[in-house]
């Protein structure tokens, strides 16, 4: 459904008496959508969790402190791992079964509703596949597969189940990237027609993973779940045929974003990027990209090409932070997941601000420039006055992203990242790593992003 | 004596160090960075400048609600309600609350939930005088899961956590106050924490007034957790010698060290540990 357009005063005329309240509460995650299922409500659902490591762990703490999930089961491939956070999970009161992979899981848990998938990427693909045949549904971390032939076959066996396959995009549950997109760029405009966008992840040069004495994986384990050794097991995502690099680590959340707030995926990419820094890494440890976007004929801001910059950096300081940018004629919205650093910016010939000030959609940053009247520096362009967005939420950052799924499972929600939609950003991550490699423009075809 | 490798991570507002003795570089390395994994885990959950950290979530709940911790959360604010209980109130994570409510906040945790009540009040916690101490507790686990047992790892300055000696030393040289201290003493298996004013100034509250409040120079406060020693020795800057005395009658474990503008004393019955220097 085409979601309804308003002009700005239109929108303010419409929200003027619920206030920001009501608006507030209309960004919630999984507010004004209709269930995905007649099933009923399933007050307690039982959910095993698929790949503990250092992403898993951030998952199992929401799953343990979501109402009306029992952790069941957990699997991994390691046994020191598996073991360690069996322990940890014990001593928050909660007992569950540890298996060592999903066959057995599966073999062995005949009263499960779902699973939650967090290998290294080339088992998402195989591991989802077989948990949806088996009646479950699945909320998979992202990347969807390390392959475009895996992402595929991961929404055709959903859509022949007819089971729920979440992608673990999680700022697409965020009730702070709900209200930026669809309150203040969809519905007041305040950037007015986006004509680029950037965003970037910057990290710190980091020591490779090691493992701790005594607690290896024999060689015949290793090669049994695809592994050469220990040293690739604990690094896999900066091996081909593993994972995609960070461009699929970190990229992917982000990259996903351009998508998702632009409306349509790329039509073309360039990209840059290389193993400078890592010499025992396979995957680049940089990468530059440059997307081009059209917005959609049926945009609510408008239409007009975009382009799209992204950076994804290991080996520099972590000060350039993590953050998604949108940037207009009237206005920039600088995104993260960490509200210190989300900051929007009003360039001077856009409307006033002070009616969304007054409404509580927008704050007035507590830093500004200085604006004296009786003096004038002849230096440089004026700084743009910051506004913050008031929308904050008190749950662990993956918790809404969880919850929608578990939501739409009960039939109360729709997904709010199916692997259908979620194959698109799928696609044209997989092509930046193509382009760096083949030095030159791709272009895509809105059929190639659709599975 | 052995090589030592040390490592650096900036976490908590402060500066932490991680020293390994008796191991190769690369192994000792790897170790660091799996105990400054769990130190950036345990920040993202204990401050109370993160919009999403669970200490942030408790600020939010309203009286009569409940939210659930996950186990380190919960395990420090359970040590926290000791630290509380056996300093007769001089500790407290609520410190700070009485400069913006009328009364003390009330709060409960609820073993068999893993849950925090909202008794009375706005959880306005502050860990500043705990979470190091128990971050390097935390982090001393994860290197001993590496076999790492010689090890000595700093917070800030304020708190340090040694483990056992270098090979063919006496322990860990640490000195009570600064670096070019006179007054050194070899540590192992315990943990040392100092609470002054010279840093910061009177920043100590005392939980039970809400007013700033400093009763001596500096403290240092001996204890095999550094969760504990770090809360002993802000609790001590607002006790006066009686009082503390008292408390290590009831908690033989713990040792405190005074320290006047001139004078030295150290008060309880646990045995210092050896002299590096001599005074």
């Amino acid at each position: 459904m085409v979601k309804p357009t308003y002009t700005r005063r239109e929108f303010l005329g419409t929200t003027a008496v619920a206030g920001a309240g009501l608006l507030l509460a209309s960004c919630s995650p999984d507010s004004g959508q209709k269930p995905a299922t007649s099933k009923g409500v399933l007050s307690n659902l039982n959910v095993a969790l698929i790949g503990c490591g250092a992403e898993g762990q951030v998952l199992l703490e929401s799953l343990l402190v979501i109402e009306g999930i029992k952790l069941v089961a957990i699997v991994d491939v390691w046994k020191y791992n598996r073991e360690s956070n069996i322990r940890r999970i014990k001593a928050q009161g909660v007992e569950v079964n540890g298996y060592e992979n999903y066959e057995d899981l599966l073999a062995h848990e005949k009263d499960l509703q779902a699973v939650v998938v967090a290998t290294p990427d080339f088992w998402h693909a195989p591991i989802t596949n077989a948990c949806l045949k088996a009646g479950l549904h699945v909320y998979c971390e992202k990347m969807m597969s390390n392959t475009i032939e895996g992402a595929r076959s991961m929404v055709q066996t959903m859509r022949e189940t007819g089971k729920l396959l979440q992608i673990g995009h999680q700022r697409r549950s965020n009730p702070r990237y709900i209200f930026a997109l669809n309150r203040l760029i969809h519905d007041a405009k305040i950037c007015g027609r986006l004509t680029a966008a950037q965003a970037q992840w910057n990290r710190a040069v980091t020591e490779d993973f090691g493992w701790p004495k005594h607690s290896d994986m024999s060689a015949a384990e290793l090669a049994k779940y695809g592994f050469k050794d220990m040293h690739q097991f604990r690094n896999w995502r900066w091996f081909k045929g593993l994972g995609g690099g960070p461009l699929s680590d970190l990229g992917a959340h982000q990259i996903d974003i351009f998508n998702w707030w632009l409306g349509s995926p790329a039509k073309t990419v360039m990209a840059s990027g290389g193993v400078d820094y890592y010499q025992n890494h396979e995957w680049y440890d940089n990468a530059m990209v440059v997307y081009e976007y059209q917005l959609p004929h049926d945009s609510p801001i408008p239409t007009g090409i975009v382009r799209a910059f992204y950076q994804v950096q290991t080996t520099t300081s972590a000060g350039g932070g993590y953050f998604e940018m949108f940037m207009g004629d009237e206005g920039t919205i600088k995104m993260s997941e960490n509200p210190s650093i989300t900051k929007l910016y009003r360039e001077d010939r856009a409307p006033a601000w002070d009616d969304l000030v007054a409404k509580n959609y927008l704050r007035t940053s507590a830093t500004q420039p200085a604006n004296d009247a009786d003096k004038v520096d002849v230096r440089e362009t004026a700084p743009l006055l910051q506004y913050d967005i008031p929308v904050t939420f008190a749950k662990k950052i993956h918790q809404p992203h969880l919850e929608n799924f578990f939501n739409a499972i009960r039939g109360t929600a729709k997904l709010n990242c199916p692997a259908d939609e979620a194959f698109a950003s799928e696609y044209v991550i997989h092509k930046a790593n193509e382009a760096i490699a083949a030095r030159k423009i791709l272009e895509i075809s809105e059929e190639e992003t659709k599975a | 004596m052995s090589e030592i490798h040390v490592f650096n991570r900036r976490a908590m507002a402060t500066q932490f160090q991680v020293r390994i003795a008796n191991e190769e570089k690369a192994y000792a390395q790897q170790a660091a960075q799996a105990a400054f994994a769990l130190l950036d885990d345990l920040e993202s959950k204990l401050s109370r400048f993160r919009a999403n950290s669970e200490i942030a979530q408790i600020g939010e709940l309203k009286v009569g609600e409940k939210l659930r911790l996950t186990e380190p959360v919960f395990a420090c604010l359970n040590l926290a309600r000791k630290m509380e209980f056996a300093t007769r109130g001089a500790f407290s994570v609520t410190a700070a609350a009485l400069r913006t409510q009328p009364t003390k906040p009330l709060w409960s945790l609820v073993d068999k939930e893993f849950t925090i009540r909202c008794d009375n009040g706005r959880l306005e916690f502050d860990l500043g005088a705990i979470g190091k101490g128990f971050a390097l507790d935390r982090m001393a686990t994860v290197l001993h899961e590496w076999s790492c047992s010689a090890y000595l790892l700093v917070a800030g300055g304020s708190s340090i956590l040694a483990g056992e000696a270098p090979a063919d030393s006496a322990g860990w040289s640490c000195g009570l106050g600064d670096d070019h201290s006179p007054r050194r003493h070899w540590l192992s298996q315990a943990s040392l924490s100092g609470s002054g004013l010279a840093v910061k100034g009177k920043h100590i509250f005392d939980p039970r007034t809400g007013q700033p409040c400093s009763k001596h120079h500096r403290t240092w406060a001996l204890a095999d957790s550094a969760a504990e020693s770090d809360a002993l020795s802000t609790a001590c800057m607002i006790l006066e010698e009686p009082e503390i005395q008292e408390i290590l009658r009831r908690n033989p474990a713990w040792l405190v060290f005074l320290n006047e503008e001139k004078t030295w004393q150290h008060l309880g019955s646990r045995t210092a540990p050896p002299l590096a220097t001599s005074e």
